[in-house]
C-alpha cells in the first residue's frame, strides 16, 4: 500500500525539477509511466503547435538532441573518431629526436609509430617522449591505442555496411514477397540463434586466420594496410557480418509486414505502381528507424566482438594493434603494472558505453510511443 | 502439447544437424593439412597417405560427412590430432563438469538476483533505488564481459595489496564448496552472471510495470486486497510469461561470456580448451566442443519451451 501512496508524490516533484531546468534523471522505460501534470500537459501543447512544419524525422532529431546522455555521448564518440583519424599523422610529428637502443638518433616517425619496440624502455610512465607511457615491449602506449581504436572503427564500418546492405535486403523481400526467401531466412536465423555468433566467429577465425594473414598481405593495394598482424581482420569482419545480418533482417521483415497492410501500400498498388517503386519509395524510407537504432546498437556489439576476439588471439597479432590484443598484452603484467590493461579496457568502455547511450537514445526518440 | 513438443523436437534436431554440417564444412575446407602438421620433420609421403587413409581423410567430403555423422550417433566424438590417437572425449570430459558448474551458477545469479532486483525497481520505480539500480545493470548489460573480468582482477588484486589474499586465477575442484573453493569461485561466477542480471533486471522491472498498468490491477486494487497480494499473486505471475521468452538470449550470453570468463580466469572448462584447440588446428576437438555447446543450447531452449507452456496455458499448440 505505502508505495502506491508514495509514487504520484514523488512523480510530482520530478517533472517539476524537469520544469525548473533541472536535468531529469535518466530513465530506462519510455516515458508513459510519468503521469503527466497539467503544466506539462500544457507544455507540450504548446510545443506542438510550435513546430508544426516538422518532418517526423526532424522532430525525433530534436528530441534526440535533448537527450543529455546521449549528447554527451555524441561529443566522446566524435572525439574518439577524430583522435583515431587525425591523431597518428599529428603524433608522428611531435617530439624531439631521442636516442634508440643502438645509439643512433631517431625521430618522433619512429619511436611514435606503434610497432616500434624499445626494449630499454619498458613499462614506463608518462614522458615527454612517450605520452601515455610505454608496454611491456616498450612500445608507445598512446600510439597503439590510436592504431587499435582505428581498426575497431573500420571493422564496425565494414561489418555494419553489410549488416544493412544485406540485412535490409533480404528483410524487405522475406517480407514483402514471403514465400521461399521467408522460409530461407527463418531457418537461417533459427540456426544463427541456435548457434552463438562469437563461437562461429572464434570456429571461423581460428580456422583461416593464419592463413588469411599470409594471403592478404601479400595483395597489391590493401596488402600494406593488411601486413602488420591485420589479416585475420578479414576474416572478423566477415565473420562478424555474418552473424549479424539476420537479426536486422528479422527486424526489416516484421517491420515490411506490418508497412505491407497499411493502406497507402494498398493505394500505390492499386495505382499501378511498381513493386520495385514500392518498395524503394514507399517501404525502405518507412523502415529507416528502425535499421538506423539496430545498426547502431550492432556497431557497439561488432566493436565488442572484434576486441574479444583479438583478446583471444584470433584477431588481430602483433606486432598489429587492437584494444583487445592490448588488453590481452598487459594481462600477464597486470600484478606489477596495471596501467598497460586499463588504458585500452578505459576506452573500450567508454566507447562502447557511448554508443549504448546513443542507441537508448535514438530509441527513445524514434519510438512514436514516447511522442505524447 | 505433445504435437507441439515433437514438432519443436524435430525443428531442433534440424538445427543440431545444420551446426554439424557447418563445423565439418569448417574442417574440410580448412587450409592447413594436420596431417602434414602433426608429422612435421618426419614427412614421408607413404605414411601420410597411410594416416590420411586412418583418419577417413581421402574420402569424398559426403562420404567423410556421413561418417561423421554416425560416429556422433554412436556418441563417438572422433580421436584429436594432438596429442595423436587420443580420444576427444578424453580431452574435453575433464572440461564438462566445470563449464556446467560455471553455467549453473551464472543462471542462479541472472535469475535470483536479477528478478528480485528488477521488481524492487518496479515497486520503487522513478526513486532513487530504481534510478541507481537500473544504470547500474544498463553498464553491466553495456560492457563487455572481458572488461567486467579485467576490473574485477583489478580489484582483487588492489585488495590483495591491502592485505587478503584472494587468489585471481584457478577454479578449485568442480562442484565442491570448501572455504578455498568459494574463494576460487566467487569472483568468475559474479562476473559471469552479471550481464544476464542486468538484463533480467531491466526485463522483470519493464514487463511488471507494464503488468501494474493493467485494468485488472486496478480491479484487484479496487477489491481491497493487499498490496502483497497484488503484486505477487496477480502481477508477477503474468510478468513472468515473457522473462521465460527471452531464456535463449540468455543462454547465448552464457555461452558468449564462458570463452572469457575461462580465459581470463584461468578456468580448464570446455571454452578454454575449445580456444586451445583453435591454436592447435585440432579440429575434430574444435568439432566436438562446437556441437556440445550447440546442443546445450538447443536443449535449454527446448526446457523454455516446455516452461512456457507449463506457465501459461492459452499456448495450446500453434
Amino acid at each position: 500500500m505505502d508505495t502506491s501512496d508514495k509514487e504520484p508524490e514523488v512523480v510530482a516533484k520530478d517533472t517539476s525539477n524537469a520544469n525548473a531546468g533541472i536535468i531529469p534523471a535518466p530513465d530506462f522505460l519510455d516515458l508513459q509511466d510519468i503521469p503527466a501534470t497539467s503544466e506539462s500537459i500544457l507544455q507540450t501543447q504548446t510545443d506542438r503547435k510550435a513546430r508544426k512544419s516538422l518532418s517526423p524525422f526532424q522532430e525525433s532529431m530534436l528530441r534526440f538532441r535533448r537527450d543529455t546522455r546521449a549528447m554527451i555521448s555524441v561529443g566522446a564518440l566524435i572525439f574518439l573518431v577524430l583522435l583515431a583519424s587525425g591523431g597518428p599523422p599529428i603524433y608522428k610529428h611531435i617530439g624531439g629526436t631521442y636516442q634508440s637502443d643502438f645509439g643512433t638518433p631517431i625521430g618522433p616517425a619512429i619511436y611514435h609509430s606503434y610497432d616500434y619496440q624499445q626494449l630499454s624502455s619498458q613499462n614506463q610512465g608518462p614522458s615527454a617522449q612517450y605520452w601515455l607511457g610505454t608496454d611491456n615491449l616498450g612500445r608507445d602506449l598512446l600510439a597503439r591505442l590510436m592504431q587499435g581504436l582505428l581498426i575497431s572503427i573500420i571493422v564496425a564500418l565494414l561489418v555494419e555496411i553489410v549488416d544493412v546492405v544485406v540485412g535490409v535486403l533480404v528483410g524487405v523481400l522475406a517480407g514483402y514477397y514471403g514465400g521461399w526467401t521467408d522460409t530461407i531466412l527463418a531457418r537461417f536465423t533459427d540456426l544463427i540463434f541456435a548457434f552463438p555468433g562469437l563461437l562461429f566467429a572464434i570456429l571461423l577465425t581460428g580456422i583461416f586466420g593464419q592463413s588469411a594473414s599470409d594471403y592478404f598481405g601479400s595483395l597489391p593495394v590493401v596488402g600494406p594496410f593488411l601486413a602488420n598482424g591485420n589479416g585475420p581482420l578479414v576474416i572478423v569482419s566477415l565473420a562478424l557480418a555474418l552473424v549479424s545480418w539476420p537479426l536486422m533482417a528479422r527486424y526489416v521483415r516484421g517491420q515490411t509486414l506490418q508497412l505491407k497492410q497499411q493502406q497507402f501500400i494498398e493505394a500505390a498498388r492499386s495505382a499501378g505502381t511498381s513493386d520495385v517503386r514500392i518498395i524503394l519509395r514507399h517501404i525502405i524510407p518507412n523502415i529507416f528507424s528502425i535499421v538506423f537504432i539496430a545498426s547502431t546498437l550492432n556497431i557497439a556489439g561488432t566493436i565488442i566482438g572484434e576486441s574479444g576476439l583479438s583478446l583471444l588471439g584470433l584477431g588481430v597479432r602483433p606486432p598489429g594493434s587492437s584494444l583487445g590484443l592490448m588488453i590481452a598484452d598487459g594481462a600477464d603484467t597486470l600484478e606489477i603494472h596495471p596501467w598497460n590493461v586499463l588504458l585500452p579496457t578505459i576506452v573500450l568502455t567508454i566507447i562502447v558505453l557511448a554508443i549504448s547511450f546513443i542507441g537508448d537514445g535514438l530509441r527513445d526518440a524514434f519510438d512514436p510511443h514516447t511522442k505524447d | 502439447m505433445m504435437q507441439f513438443l515433437i514438432k519443436r523436437l524435430i525443428g531442433l534436431l534440424f538445427i543440431v544437424l545444420g551446426v554439424t554440417f557447418i563445423t565439418f564444412m569448417l574442417g574440410y575446407f580448412a587450409p592447413s593439412d594436420p596431417i602434414k602438421e602433426m608429422m612435421g620433420e618426419h614427412f614421408d609421403y607413404q605414411t601420410w597417405q597411410q594416416l590420411r587413409h586412418v583418419y577417413g581423410f581421402d574420402l569424398p567430403w559426403y562420404q567423410q560427412y556421413f561418417n561423421f555423422l554416425t560416429r556422433l550417433a554412436r556418441f563417438d566424438l572422433g580421436t584429436s590430432f594432438h596429442p595423436q590417437q587420443r580420444a576427444v572425449w578424453d580431452i574435453i570430459k575433464d572440461g564438462v563438469p566445470i563449464s556446467v558448474e560455471l553455467a549453473f551458477w551464472g543462471t542462479i545469479v541472472t535469475l535470483l538476483l536479477g528478478v528480485p532486483v528488477g521488481i524492487w525497481s518496479a515497486l520503487k520505480a522513478n526513486t532513487w533505488v530504481d534510478t541507481l539500480n537500473m544504470s547500474a545493470a544498463l553498464t553491466l548489460y553495456a560492457l563487455p564481459v572481458f572488461i567486467l573480468a579485467v576490473f574485477v582482477q583489478i580489484l582483487i588484486l588492489w585488495l590483495n595489496n591491502a592485505g587478503i589474499s584472494w587468489p585471481v586465477i584457478g577454479w578449485g575442484t568442480p562442484w565442491q564448496y570448501s572455504w578455498s573453493d568459494i574463494q576460487y569461485k566467487l569472483a568468475p561466477i559474479l562476473t559471469y552472471g552479471a550481464a544476464g542480471y542486468a538484463y533480467y533486471a531491466r526485463l522483470t522491472r519493464t514487463t511488471l510495470l507494464e503488468v501494474l498498468r493493467q485494468d485488472y490491477i486496478r480491479t484487484a486494487r479496487a477489491k481491497g486486497l493487499r498490496e502483497r497480494v497484488v503484486i505477487y499473486r496477480h502481477a508477477l505471475r503474468n510478468a513472468i510469461i515473457p522473462l521465460i521468452t527471452v531464456i535463449g538470449l540468455l543462454l547465448g550470453l552464457l555461452v558468449t561470456g564462458s570463452f572469457f570468463i575461462e580465459t581470463i580466469f584461468g578456468i580448464p572448462g570446455v571454452a578454454r580448451i575449445t580456444v586451445n584447440s583453435v591454436f592447435e588446428r585440432n579440429y575434430p576437438v574444435i568439432q566436438a566442443t562446437t556441437i556440445l555447446i550447440a546442443i546445450g543450447v538447443v536443449l535449454g531452449n527446448l526446457i523454455a519451451d516446455v516452461l512456457y507452456l507449463l506457465v501459461d496455458p492459452r499456448i495450446k499448440t500453434e
